[in-house]
Order: C-alpha cells, then sequence, then structure tokens
C-alpha cells in the first residue's frame, strides 16, 4: 500500500537522541505510526514489522497504531531511519522533502537493523563504543 | 553542590531557571528541567578519547594527533565542508568562520534542514517579533503552525504560553486562547481550543485563505480550502482578528513542506495583514539550542547567516547552491569537518554516502550516527555542563551558558583554537 510518508520530533527521540546507537533510540527510530483501519488493510499488528520503501531505499520498521493521524499518512520521527528514504533534492531550496516521501509498505519478516548497519551500508565502518 | 538558575542546552528555548546538583564531575540531580533537559544532565554516555579509523577498525589517539591530522586532511582538500555549529558556543562558532576564510571552504549550520527557508522568508519580508517575555505577558491568542511543542519544546508553553501566567494575564489557561493547526492531531492540538487540520501540502492554501478573510474577503472563499472547512477558517480567522495581542510560532511543519520558504512568507504576510487590526507577532520555533546563534555570529562575520562559500576569498552565499544537503549529494566537497551536530542521521542517504566516501572529521563530545562515517572523532566538553560560552535563545536574546564542573575534556573552543592556529602555520602568512 501506498502512504505519505512524515517525519518530526517525538520526546522519546530527543531523550535518547545523545544514544543513537542504543537499542532504546532504535525502537523509536523505527516505529511507524500507523492509523489502525490501514493496519487492518495492511493486514499487520501493532508490532509487526514492515518494509518501507521510496524510490531512495527502503528499511524495516515495526508498526504502531496511532488513531491520530489520518488514513494514507504514516509518521516516523526523525532520524537515520526516515531520512535514508527521503530524496537529497532541495528544488533549489537547500531543504528536501523531509514531510513529503511518498512510500509503499508491505509486511515483512525480515529483522530492524541497527544504525551502525546502515551507515555501513553507506560506505562507513561501525565504531563500537 | 546545588547550583541555581542553570541554563538548558538542549532545544531553542535555553530555559534558566533549572537547579542542578552536582557531586565532583558528576550531575546527580536535576530540578525544573524537562525530559530532554533530565536525559542531557544526567546521560553519561560519552566518547572516552579522540578516535581514528585505521583500516576496518578504530583506534585510540591523542588530541594532539587527532587535531594535527584534522588539519592535514582540511588543508589537503580542495573544497572542504564545515558544517554543524548549533550545539556549540558562539566563541566557537566564531573561530569555525575564522578557519573557514583562511581555508577558502564552505561553512554551513544546521538551519540548512531547520529553519533556513524560514530565513530565506524573513530576508524578503521581514521578522516581525518580539521577546519570549512580551509574548508571556500580553499573548490572549497564541498559535502553533506545524509544531508540537509538547514534544519538541516541553517547557514553551508552561514558561512562556499557555501555562504561564503573565502580566496581563493573571489566568494564562484559561484567558488565552490556543490555536493549533497541523495534518496530525498532536499532543499538542489535544489541549487546544482549535484544532486546525490541514491536508498535507496545504498550508500555503490556508495562510492565504485566512488573509483573504482578515482583508474582509469572506465571500471568496470556497467551502474547503486544504480539508479546512469554510466555517472553521471563520471561527479562526475571527479569533485571530479578536486579539489583543497575537503570536504565532512556527515550526518545521511548514519549512519542510511544499512551499518551503513561501510558505513562511505567507505567514508573515498574513501577521503583517493582522496588524493592520491589532498586534500580531511571528517567530520560528527553532530547534537547537544555538542554531539560533549560529545565525547571529554567522551573519555578524560573513554578512550572511548560513550556507556561506569561501571558494571566493569572499563570503558568497546561494542556499540551493552553497547548502550541505545540495553540495554533499552532488559529491562536490571534498572533506568535511563536522562540529557539535550529526548530519548522518539526519541528511537523506545520498548525503550520508558521500560523507562516508571523503574523509570526514567530527569534533562531538557523543557517538552518533556520523561516528561510524568519519575518519577522526574528537570528544569534546558539553557546553552548560563542563564548558561554558554564549547561546543565543529561540527569540535572539543572548544568554550565558555556565561550566557546572571542571572536567577533563577540552571545551570547542580550545579544539578549535588548536587547529586554527595548525591551520595557520600550513598555510602561511
Amino acid at each position: 500500500m501506498k502512504f505519505l510518508l512524515n517525519t518530526g520530533r517525538t520526546i522519546r527521540q530527543g531523550s535518547y537522541v545523545e544514544r543513537k546507537n542504543s537499542v532504546a533510540y532504535q525502537e523509536e527510530a523505527t516505529s511507524l505510526c500507523m492509523n489502525p483501519v490501514d493496519m487492518m488493510n495492511l493486514e499487520v499488528e501493532e508490532g509487526s514489522q514492515v518494509r518501507v520503501e521510496s524510490d531512495q531505499e527502503s528499511v524495516i520498521m515495526k508498526v504502531h497504531p496511532a488513531l491520530w493521524i489520518t488514513q494514507g499518512e504514516v509518521f516516523v520521527c526523525l532520524g537515520p531511519y526516515a531520512n535514508h528514504l527521503v530524496k537529497p533534492e532541495t528544488h533549489g531550496s537547500g531543504m528536501p522533502d523531509f514531510k513529503g516521501t511518498m512510500v509503499t509498505i508491505t509486511p515483512t519478516s525480515e529483522p530492524l537493523v541497527t544504525v551502525a548497519d546502515l551507515m555501513e551500508r553507506c560506505g562507513g565502518v561501525r565504531y563500537e563504543d | 553542590m546545588k547550583i541555581d538558575d542553570v541554563v538548558c542546552p538542549f532545544c531553542g528555548c535555553l530555559c534558566d531557571d533549572l537547579v542542578v546538583e552536582v557531586e565532583g564531575t558528576r550531575v546527580v540531580s536535576v530540578e525544573n528541567g524537562c525530559t530532554l533537559a533530565n536525559e542531557k544532565f544526567m546521560g553519561d554516555h560519552r566518547l572516552k578519547t579522540p578516535i581514528h579509523r585505521e583500516g576496518k577498525g578504530w583506534k585510540e589517539t591523542t588530541y594532539d594527533e587527532a587535531i594535527r591530522e584534522t588539519a592535514e586532511i582540511l588543508c589537503d582538500a580542495d573544497r572542504p565542508l564545515l558544517y554543524g555549529w548549533s550545539g556549540t558556543h558562539g566563541e566557537a562558532q566564531s573561530i569555525g568562520i575564522h578557519l573557514a576564510e583562511i581555508l577558502g571552504a564552505l561553512v554551513d549550520n544546521t538551519s540548512t534542514v531547520c529553519h533556513g527557508p524560514s530565513i530565506l522568508a524573513i530576508q524578503e519580508v521581514g521578522h516581525p517579533g518580539c521577546t519570549l517575555g512580551q509574548v508571556k505577558n500580553r499573548a490572549d491568542v497564541v498559535i502553533y503552525w506545524g509544531t508540537n511543542p509538547i514534544d519538541a519544546h516541553p517547557r514553551h508553553m508552561s514558561r512562556y504560553t499557555t501555562f504561564a501566567d503573565g502580566f496581563f494575564l493573571k489566568e494564562a489557561f484559561r484567558d488565552r486562547k490556543l490555536i493549533v493547526v497541523d495534518v496530525r492531531k498532536s499532543e499538542s492540538a489535544n489541549i487546544a481550543d482549535e484544532f486546525v487540520r490541514i491536508q498535507p501540502g496545504g498550508d500555503y492554501a490556508v495562510l492565504s485563505a485566512l488573509r483573504a478573510i482578515v482583508q474582509g474577503k469572506r465571500g471568496i472563499i470556497p467551502p474547503s480550502v486544504a480539508g479546512v472547512s469554510r466555517e472553521q477558517l471563520f471561527r479562526v480567522a475571527d479569533l485571530l482578528l479578536s486579539a489583543k495581542f497575537g503570536a504565532i510560532f512556527f515550526g518545521l511543519g511548514l519549512t519542510m513542506s511544499r512551499g518551503k520558504s513561501k510558505n513562511i512568507r505567507n505567514a508573515i504576510e498574513l501577521t503583517e495583514e493582522l496588524n493592520r487590526h491589532t498586534k500580531f507577532i511571528i517567530s520560528p520555533m527553532r530547534g537547537h539550542w544555538n542554531v539560533y546563534g549560529s545565525n547571529e555570529v554567522f551573519t555578524w562575520i560573513t554578512g550572511y547567516p548560513y550556507a556561506v562559500d569561501f571558494a571566493r576569498g569572499i563570503a558568497f552565499y546561494n542556499p540551493g547552491e552553497t547548502t550541505s544537503v545540495d553540495v554533499l549529494s552532488r559529491k562536490e566537497c571534498d572533506a568535511c569537518l563536522v562540529v557539535a551536530s550529526d548530519p548522518g542521521a539526519h541528511f537523506p542517504k545520498a548525503c550520508a554516502e558521500h560523507l562516508a566516501r571523503i574523509p570526514t572529521v567530527q569534533i562531538d563530545p557523543h557517538v552518533n550516527a556520523t561516528t561510524h562515517l568519519s575518519r577522526i572523532q574528537i570528544p569534546v566538553a558539553v557546553t552548560g555542563i563542563d564548558a561554558e560560552g554564549t547561546a543565543y535563545r529561540m527569540d535572539g536574546v543572548p544568554i550565558r551558558t555556565r561550566m557546572l564542573f571542571r572536567g577533563t575534556y577540552p571545551s570547542d573552543t580550545a579544539v578549535l583554537e588548536q587547529l586554527y592556529a595548525i591551520v595557520k602555520e600550513i598555510k602561511g602568512p
């Protein structure tokens, strides 16, 4: 199913922002909030893993029900997981479309990856503290 | 030892009423702080020593070696980028800009992916703003547009708006009207007197409709504008016009969605229209605690608030061309110094890939996503905890952050001064 991805600050994301390699940060940054009706149509339950794919990349996230979001939209806190899906195009403004990326979401059983895994995919070398 | 009036170095509110208890070089308790402040002061997750990459692994190194190696990387580069700056104090930002000048580098701060579009709009039509103290004491109508202060600026409402009694508002919660405009029903929307839910990308249209209503052109408003009914638009406009003093606070819901700087321009022009009837102000909700300071310091030294390019030997500014995301995605820069921010986590993937491709050095107290993309990381003291310096609150008020204890880490200023001296020596007179 196709959705419009919105990103933004959450207080949990802010709380763990200086511990980006922690499990707590990973859990928050991979939490995908979705309207329960969309969850029913997608046949996923709370905590189910989904593949979120844009024209840039795909990442695995966990679904959480959210009545505060309208059908057809999903919300993920700002961070490396959501930003992997965003195009670098800024339309001459300097600012990418962080709040307007179309994504395709499908259920999956693939595991979540860590922030270090994501950065290794970009060509980095993991540092374990 | 308990220390009063501590300034919180997390968000743009720069709350200055915290009471922090310190034992030796450890914070043991925080009073008056929000969740974010508590995590900031109580967190103990710092990188212990400078590290540098060797092949597919990491090795510890000394400060002198790490700084010398960084200087050589920057001097060897044809088009270095110096990015970040919003999570450090003004004195360090100032050295960073002088460093960019002698390197002929690009220097940019986190406004580039935050309120950069707001700055572009302000450069077009001005900024009718005021200090947060004025808002606290006078504002009887407050709008949060595309921002969720309960999560992003947790004490904004309790210090300056909804829950803060002021000189002319003795019972703020009852006397102030709160309007929240957003595409989702956020925590802040739950306590609003009026929640306006806009279809994504519809902000510009709704702002235009409100401007038309304020101008007295109610007859031209269609039954629905970007998902907002005409009746609700009239109700909101009436609330705005009934204000004795209104305050509009806007966030990344406007700067990052379709229209970007033009959304902000329209919001400022709505404020201008409202000022023909009553008193209204508008202000951005700045994210990093000293992102406003980075704009101030950049501007007073170079004339421009962000995205400054010294490649021509003079300061050149052209957002869309000299902004970090564009420069990185064009694979244009060949070295990067990241100070007090985390582009690995907050830039699109293509930018992170380029940071991994080129020699990237990070100066930051914590291990973050950019660490994995870097060749060197130099840990520093945290300003407001074991370093001090000047910061600017989101309304432009400079506040001096305090050092709570003397730790073992050097400050950003100390590291950057040493780096500047070596670069200057290599570059010659």
